[in-house]
């Protein structure tokens, strides 16, 4: 059926004169848990489900949406599309063309070997109680102030079809669990660890995750760094940048930047722009261990497609590769542009969102280096484990990442806690300072928001440890 | 549809709630009609539109709360939450936060929500977009991003307490991005009416602070700074504090005034910060909430003294206070802030640094504890050294990194002017002026 009204979506919309047009069915289904300490504060159901239509009339875009399955609704969000972009043709310099693509005729599913429905609520529910109770037995001097987790669980359907040919159906279940715990020390004041595990597939992912066990240790490591921390050292030092922290820096300084959209201004007013220009391909950004990878098709990851929201087959995109700008993000408007082929990062949110240039599962490639071996010729360093606080300028060069969890290297050995030191560099500087990489790969959920209305979608970021040398870290106020 | 049919549809949500079996039930249905010109690079981008209904529930069994939000015309889905609600409830132990829903209480509808002329012209923005983005290039732009934003509400709500409301107002919001060279500048206004001069002011502003940070911006050194902060940097700061005076974000974590309570000074006594939902000139103002309580406005913060928190019933009876009509089913939450305002002009507040910064834009703020206050945020376009009381040169890629307790308590003078200000990253909109803060930490990145 709805693949019937999609199909009369897009002939009405090229009867009424538009050149292109696409048409998505989108619908979100989505249950959560919330806790607080050992208690169950709410639960939620969300189920969002509708039509987004887009055309090419004139040269102008124009995206319309409803939530009404009706042909009567259906039509008139296409009328107003057109009628819409047609009106807004005469403000345009340049028209919106779409690259020539080769578009996908498919349907397929994310692995899910263990649906959510095997698992009663009351156990999800105590696998979050869990989490209090593995927490609060684990600090000592401390007391939890506070303690919150959540459960959510979703899936995904689209089919999309446009008058290129694409015919696209996906079904993709995620799970995600999340903590938020606030240690309280009468002397030494307070430390909080936001912290989300999220992929894609069903509820084995649970048995991966060891969520409770984790917590419970990385509390009692967070007491230590709240009681016995020490300040960072203040002249430049070798800095080993944890996992958790290299998968927020590709996704902000080199995913980011790398969106063909925002390269063009698209984004200017909102999440701003890039500091790559175009005819930048080729240009060194870094050393040459600094490889970035986007990549949507990975099994298992949080922001799994195997075809975009314009009907393009996923494929690894190579942003920056060997410390060279390599690649950007495109959909089929950037790709045509800049004269090249979409390689399908065009993703919307929900029925009601555009279609926009977006990461999947952004990471840094990993090297060959244990753990112990880039540490072991640092003389005087620190060792960034997590975070908490992020952000970066809106070209996505100069960014800011304070330490959560973090230790001094002191003649090859990991010694005591380091409260909150402060990486605070430039992209250039970061990539070009790299000249270790760990071999453990590991990924990190997190929901990228992008466009307006704002649109959040699920991503991986991910990398190994690697290791920056003389690096001066900066300090929080207090 | 019609403003008594959302109402009727949601006391028709809750009665078929009831029936089924729980033993309270509120609803809300919203209809939302919607358009939004997004520019770049002084062109469209895309237009939006958007015809939406939603359908959001709150239900309660033997003490469990649930709460269940279908964006969907097919209300027939709805009887399918509302079942799969029913199951969860007998699986889940009873929440420790519930309270009955309240009685009705008698509710003033506000006037003056809805202005003809944003519907009318939501059938063809493109003049409208026209003209914001040649008042900008007249002031000097060569080049202009934002959105322009018209909507239509109507929202009904039902409780099982016998609640039944209905209310339908409009909203404007427009945006502006203005470059000349690498110099950019950028502001904002939201409202319920459209006001062609308040957009064309918005564009004349983002042009003008382009024009003024003209020129090769300088390295700042990292330190202490006066910073005269304008009224974008001041609304999204501002949200920030008005999002963590909801009672349920205390509770979580994640709020400063998570160990101070009401009566404890938290600023500066020049300092007032009002949650306004019943002025309704503001994005955001309501007559009621999502309990059906009526909403009034309150300080939040009173010359510098923390007033209340914002609670609904639940959080209120957790507490040990009274609702201040902020639900939220379960988090309360600010409708539309306002500080009022002073008696400094703009350029007072520049003749009082000797050693400092305007900032006229900021954005990414974020948190390395938020019951600290730990922080920092980016200074985005025109950022500009003042020395000795006057502006010198723009700077480029600082951060304010502060702790949000020092930044209210070091807040010296207050603008006399007040700008409504509504973009991404201020939600709920603020009435706010500029402001000159002592002494607050800078930074910026190494190369």
């Amino acid at each position: 059926m709805q693949e019937d009204e999609l199909r009369r979506a897009i002939d009405l919309a090229l009867k009424l004169g538009a050149s292109y047009a696409e048409a998505r069915y989108h619908r979100l289904a989505s249950r959560s848990i919330i806790t607080r300490y050992g208690d169950v504060i709410s639960y939620g159901e969300r189920l969002s489900e509708g039509i987004g239509v887009r055309v090419l009339v004139d040269g102008a875009l124009g995206f319309s949406a409803t939530n009404s399955l009706s042909w009567e609704h259906v039509r008139e969000a296409v009328e107003e599309a057109v009628k819409l972009a047609r009106t807004h043709a005469r403000l345009m310099k340049r028209c919106i063309e779409f690259a020539d693509a080769r578009l996908g005729r498919a349907k397929y599913e994310a692995l899910c070997a263990k649906p959510f429905d095997l698992m009663s609520l009351e156990d999800k529910a105590g696998l979050l109680i869990d989490v209090w109770k593995s927490v609060r037995d684990a600090v000592r001097e401390c007391k939890v102030m506070t303690l919150m987790c959540s459960f959510d669980e979703s899936i995904e359907e689209k089919t999309v079809i446009n008058s290129d040919g694409a015919y696209v159906e996906s079904r993709v279940p995620r799970l995600s669990v999340s903590y938020n715990f606030v240690l309280l020390h009468p002397q030494k004041g307070t430390i909080q660890r936001r912290f989300s595990y999220g992929a894609s597939g069903g509820l084995e992912l649970l048995s991966e995750w060891r969520v409770a066990e984790e917590a419970s240790e990385e509390a009692a490591r967070l007491e230590r760094a709240l009681v016995e921390g020490v300040e960072p050292p203040r002249q430049p030092v070798d800095v080993v940048v944890g996992s958790e922290v290299v998968g927020l820096v590709v996704h902000e300084s080199c995913g980011h930047p790398s969106e063909a959209d925002r390269i063009l201004g698209r984004e200017a007013a909102q999440a701003g722009m890039s500091f790559i220009k175009p005819g930048m391909l080729g240009t060194r950004i870094g050393s040459e261990h600094a490889t970035v990878i986007d990549d949507p098709t990975i099994p298992r990851s949080y922001g799994f497609y195997l075809y975009d929201d314009e009907g393009v087959p996923a494929r690894p995109r190579y942003l920056y590769r060997e410390g060279i700008i390599n690649e950007h993000l495109h959909n089929r408007w950037t790709a045509s542009v800049f004269g090249v082929e979409s390689n399908a990062a065009a993703r919307a949110m929900d029925y009601n969102s555009e279609p926009i240039i977006r990461m999947a599962n952004t990471y840094l490639k990993p090297g060959d280096y244990s753990f112990e071996e880039l540490i072991e010729d640092v003389e005087l360093g620190v060792y960034i484990r997590s975070y908490m606080e992020w952000n970066i300028d809106d070209v996505r060069w100069g960014q800011r990442y304070v330490g959560l969890e973090a230790y001094m290297i002191e003649r090859g050995e990991l010694g005591k806690p380091v409260r909150n030191p402060v990486l605070e560099v430039t992209t250039g500087g970061f990539y070009s300072r790299i000249d270790a990489v760990g071999r453990e790969l590991r990924f990190y959920p997190g929901t990228c928001g992008k466009g307006e209305p704002a649109q959040g979608v699920p991503v991986w970021f991910g990398g190994p440890d690697v290791r920056l040398r003389k690096v001066t870290l900066g300090v929080v106020a207090r | 549809m019609r403003e008594v049919e959302v109402s009727e549809l949601a006391a028709r949500m809750v009665r078929e709630a009831v029936n089924r079996g729980f033993d309270e039930a509120a609803a809300r249905v919203v209809e939302l009609r919607s358009v939004m010109v997004k520019l770049a690079n002084s062109e469209v981008s895309v237009v939006q539109r958007w015809s939406n209904l939603s359908i959001s529930l709150y239900l309660a069994k033997e003490g469990r709360i649930l709460t269940t939000t279908l964006s969907s015309s097919n209300i027939d889905r709805v009887g399918e939450l509302v079942e799969r609600c029913l199951s969860a409830a007998s699986q889940l132990k009873p929440s420790p936060l519930y309270a009955p829903l309240p009685e009705p209480a008698p509710v003033e509808p506000l006037s003056g929500l809805v202005d003809k002329a944003v519907v009318e012209n939501m059938a063809d923005p493109a003049p409208l977009a026209e003209d914001l983005v040649g008042e900008a290039l007249e002031a000097g732009a060569e080049k202009v991003a934002g959105t322009l934003t018209l909507s239509c509400f109507r929202k009904g709500l039902a409780t099982s307490r016998g609640v039944e409301l209905s209310e339908s107002s409009t909203g404007v919001e427009g945006y502006l991005r203005a470059f000349i060279g690498e110099s950019s500048g950028q502001w904002a206004v939201g409202g319920r009416r459209l006001d062609k001069t308040a957009l064309r002011l918005v564009a004349r502003t983002a042009a003008d602070l382009a024009l003024r940070a003209r020129g090769e911006p300088r390295r700042l050194e990292p330190g202490t700074y006066d910073l005269v902060l304008s009224p974008m940097v001041v609304g999204n700061l501002m949200d920030l504090v008005g999002m963590m005076s909801s009672a349920l974000a205390v509770m979580m974590g994640f709020s400063i005034f998570a160990r101070v309570k009401p009566g404890s000074k938290v600023a500066s006594e020049r300092f007032t910060l009002l949650d306004e939902p019943r002025n309704p000139e503001l994005l955001g103002s309501t007559a009621f909430d999502d309990e059906g309580m009526p909403t009034r406005n309150k300080p939040i913060i009173e010359e510098g003294v923390l007033k209340t928190l914002l609670h609904n019933t639940k959080t209120a009876s957790k507490m040990g206070a009274a609702s201040t009509g902020n639900a939220g089913w379960v988090r309360p939450h600010p409708w539309t802030l306002r500080i009022p305002a002073g008696d400094a002009s703009l350029d007072e507040m520049i003749s009082e640094v000797r050693r400092g910064l305007l900032i006229t834009n900021n954005w990414y703020t974020r948190l390395q504890n938020y019951v600290e206050g730990i922080f920092s945020t980016i200074a985005r376009d025109a950022t500009i050294y003042i020395e000795y009381g006057e502006l010198k040169h723009p700077v480029a890629r600082v951060r304010i990194a502060d702790k949000l307790p020092t930044l209210l308590s070091n807040i010296e003078l207050i603008g006399r002017e007040l700008y409504d200000i509504s973009w991404w990253e201020v939600k709920p909109p603020v009435r706010a002026p500029y402001i000159l803060v002592r002494s607050i930490h800078v930074s910026r990145p190494f190369d």
